[in-house]
């Protein structure tokens, strides 16, 4: 029951929610009414998982690696500028062994090469000399490319050094591979975190892009506009059910990378919550300004389409490492939510990353969602009247 | 108290475009006040300023004695708006139609429902509540829509075009609607194509090019706009002697209508027995003449060629 007269700001408030509720009610009925809205959000994802679950093999270049070179020889030198030489490899930093792992933490490398002490003088004895190669598993493509071109490599420097008679015995060095987070290297495991981004930012932004743009095509956006709801409770009232079907899309494509792919969950749900809901506040904003923009549902599902779809499957990591792209690229990936949701997700989720490391990821997203946000209920605003 | 919508030089200037020139009207409380003009000539830019959804450029508007300027907020809680392009949502069933208008108008819980309720009755949809809206017959969807726009019970109500594309019955069972609600004190500002319908309108406008060129009672119009008498006359061998009777005095207008003759004639020279007598000695037989009532379509005609030619 309400007073007669309210007319404070606790009130205000209230009828203000009433009225964003009922948005949110009339949308979900939509929904809950149209089975291809749930099908795009629900099933198609979990279909395109499991095509997509199983890897995609492509060629590298410039993968980034450290050389610790425990030797200090003529021959450790050597092997160092040949695995520089222009082509898949480029050796970032010369460091100690210890050092090699921190490095893939922060991501200066997808791998480390460690030529321990005596290097050379076993190659001259003709000595079988474990050279290690140390891999960032996570990325099965990168580390298969890394250890095929290591191998490749040291092999050939071999032959260099020992001479033709070398390749006749076994490989006199032994190449050790040390997978440090995806111990099985499936890229599966690795490409869920992509896959989640990709299709949680195609369902976010042509759901949204649809329903609001329907709004506009039917007419009923003048009767809306008619009516005391204001502008943004339009927005937030509209945006809300897909917030939550966003979600369910997101929780149920980590659940089946889990049960299918045997995902690992080695950080906190929490965080993975995070990630997705900043994220998912991003594609919706993202979605509000396609349908703004273009008031037209035939319209919106391209541009809608093609936005989400576009950048969170090149330029987010999820096949194609952010860091082998030319500058240009990576400076509009920084734009990219995918790319920070891949990066933060993958951290979370296989290497059990905390807070302090997935912050920047957070960030970036919420950057991104607060801009696109404010241009759409700009343009929203300047529409109408 | 004042009235219950006042325009007084409302104008809105589109770029170089005037869709509204100083427009000024008052409308009484329970009035129904019909807006007629061709497309174009500025019905749904007037009814899109009186709502609050376009600002004036020029003048000033109350409605329910809100300025929709100043108070768009008030205006929007105390109006009804049927858009022309109509938007009720197709895929909901009836029932959520009505309550997603109402509380998008504040109504909830105990007081939503039995307001919804009352509706469904009043315009004859008690039992369809849980349909799809989409699949009503047109006519039941227009009436589902004024419903919506009445669930807050509102003093005054637009409709524009509320009844484009519906059946002539259905047409007549709206507007049974819309005068049930004028009587129980409810504003209505409707524009329409169908003059036929605007003879239900208490008072009429009609907007030219932007203007508001008259304005007044549907009798009134039609005294003032075709003062002329309208005589029909039916018989045998009409059209031989419709060239001879156009020369007779007083004969205005000489249009063939069917079998029979719509004749506009001088009032102070002719009346239906003279038309009678002149058409005889034209050459036609067994003439019956009668008086006929000039219809707003007669009126519309005459305001439209007037302005046309510059001014009556």
């Amino acid at each position: 029951m309400t007073g007669p007269a309210e007319r404070g700001a606790g009130a205000r408030l209230r009828r203000s929610l009433v009225r964003i509720g009922a948005m949110a009610a009339k949308e979900a009925i939509h929904v809950r009414r149209d089975p291809r809205t749930l099908g795009l959000a629900l099933v198609m994802p979990v279909a395109m998982l499991f095509l997509f679950g199983y890897g995609v093999s492509m060629d590298l270049e410039h993968l980034p690696v450290s050389f610790a070179d425990l030797d200090r020889s003529d021959a450790s030198r050597a092997l160092a500028r040949a695995l520089d030489a222009p082509g898949e490899l480029d050796v970032v930093a010369r460091q100690g062994a210890q050092e090699a792992e921190a490095l893939f933490r922060g991501g200066l490398a997808v791998g480390a090469v460690v030529v321990p002490e005596g290097y050379s003088k076993d190659l001259a004895a003709g000595r079988r000399t474990p050279v290690q190669l140390l891999v960032d598993g996570a990325d099965a493509l990168v580390a298969n490319q890394l250890v095929a071109k290591v191998q490749a490599t040291v092999r050939a420097e071999t032959v260099r050094l020992a001479g033709p008679d070398a390749a006749r015995l076994a490989p006199p060095i032994q190449v050790k591979v040390w997978t440090l987070y995806n111990p099985e290297a499936r890229s599966a495991v690795f490409m869920v975190p992509g896959l989640s981004a990709w299709l949680l930012a195609i369902t976010a932004v042509m759901l949204t892009a649809l329903a609001i743009a329907g709004e506009w095509e039917r007419g009923s956006m003048e009767q809306l506009f008619a009516t005391p709801v204001g502008r943004f409770e339009i927005v937030a009232g509209k945006l809300l059910p897909y917030l939550v079907l966003g979600l369910l899309t997101y929780q149920l494509v980590l659940a089946f990378g889990m049960v299918a792919f045997e995902l690992p969950v080695r950080g906190s749900l929490v965080l993975v919550a995070l990630l997705g809901l900043v994220f998912l506040a991003g594609m919706l904003g993202q979605g509000l300004l396609v349908s703004v923009l273009t008031r037209n549902q035939l319209v919106a599902t391209q541009a809608g389409a093609l936005s989400a779809m576009l950048p969170s499957i090149l330029l987010s990591g999820m096949i194609f490492p952010v860091e082998n792209m030319p500058r240009v690229l990576q400076a509009v990936a920084a734009i990219v939510p995918a790319k920070y949701l891949v990066h933060g997700l993958r951290g979370v989720l296989l290497k059990g990353n905390g807070l302090a490391e997935i912050w920047p990821d957070l960030l970036g997203m919420a950057l991104f969602a607060a801009a696109v946000l404010a241009i759409a209920t700009a343009r929203f605003r300047r529409r109408i009247a | 108290m004042s009235a219950a919508i006042e325009a007084r030089e409302l104008t809105r200037r589109f770029g170089a475009f005037t869709a509204v020139d100083r427009v000024s009207f008052e409308v009484e409380r329970g009035e129904i006040f019909g807006y007629l003009g061709a497309n174009g000539a500025g019905k749904s830019t007037t009814i899109r300023m009186l709502i609050g959804l376009v600002a004036p450029s020029a003048g000033a508007a109350t409605v329910a004695g809100h300025d929709v300027a100043t108070a768009r907020e008030a205006v929007k809680a105390s109006i009804g708006y049927m858009s022309q392009k109509f938007s009720l949502y197709l895929d909901l069933p009836v029932i959520e139609n009505l309550a997603f208008f109402g509380a998008a108008y504040g109504l909830e819980g105990k007081a939503l429902r039995r307001r919804a309720a009352e509706l469904l009755e009043r315009v004859g949809l008690a039992g369809s509540e849980d349909q799809t809206t989409g699949d009503l017959p047109g006519g039941l969807r227009q009436r589902l829509a004024l419903a919506s726009a009445l669930m807050h019970a509102p003093p005054v109500v637009f409709l524009d075009e509320p009844t484009a594309g519906v059946d002539p019955v259905a047409r007549r069972a709206f507007w049974d609607l819309i005068r049930e609600l004028a009587a129980a004190g409810t504003t209505v500002f409707v524009t329409t194509h169908y003059l036929d319908e605007a003879e239900y309108c208490r008072r009429i406008g009609l907007m030219v090019d932007g203007r508001l060129v008259a304005l007044d009672t549907p009798a009134g119009l039609k005294r003032t706009w075709v003062p002329d008498r309208v005589v029909v006359a039916r018989g045998s061998r009409l059209g031989a002697a419709e060239r001879a009777f156009r020369a007779t005095p007083g004969v205005r207008a000489v249009a063939p209508f069917g079998a029979a003759l719509h004749v506009r004639v001088d009032p102070a020279a002719l009346d239906a027995a003279g038309v009678a007598a002149a058409l005889a000695r034209a050459g036609a037989v067994d003439v019956h003449a009668e008086d006929a009532a000039p219809s707003l379509e007669d009126v519309f005609l005459a305001v439209v060629g007037a302005d046309g030619r510059g001014g009556a």
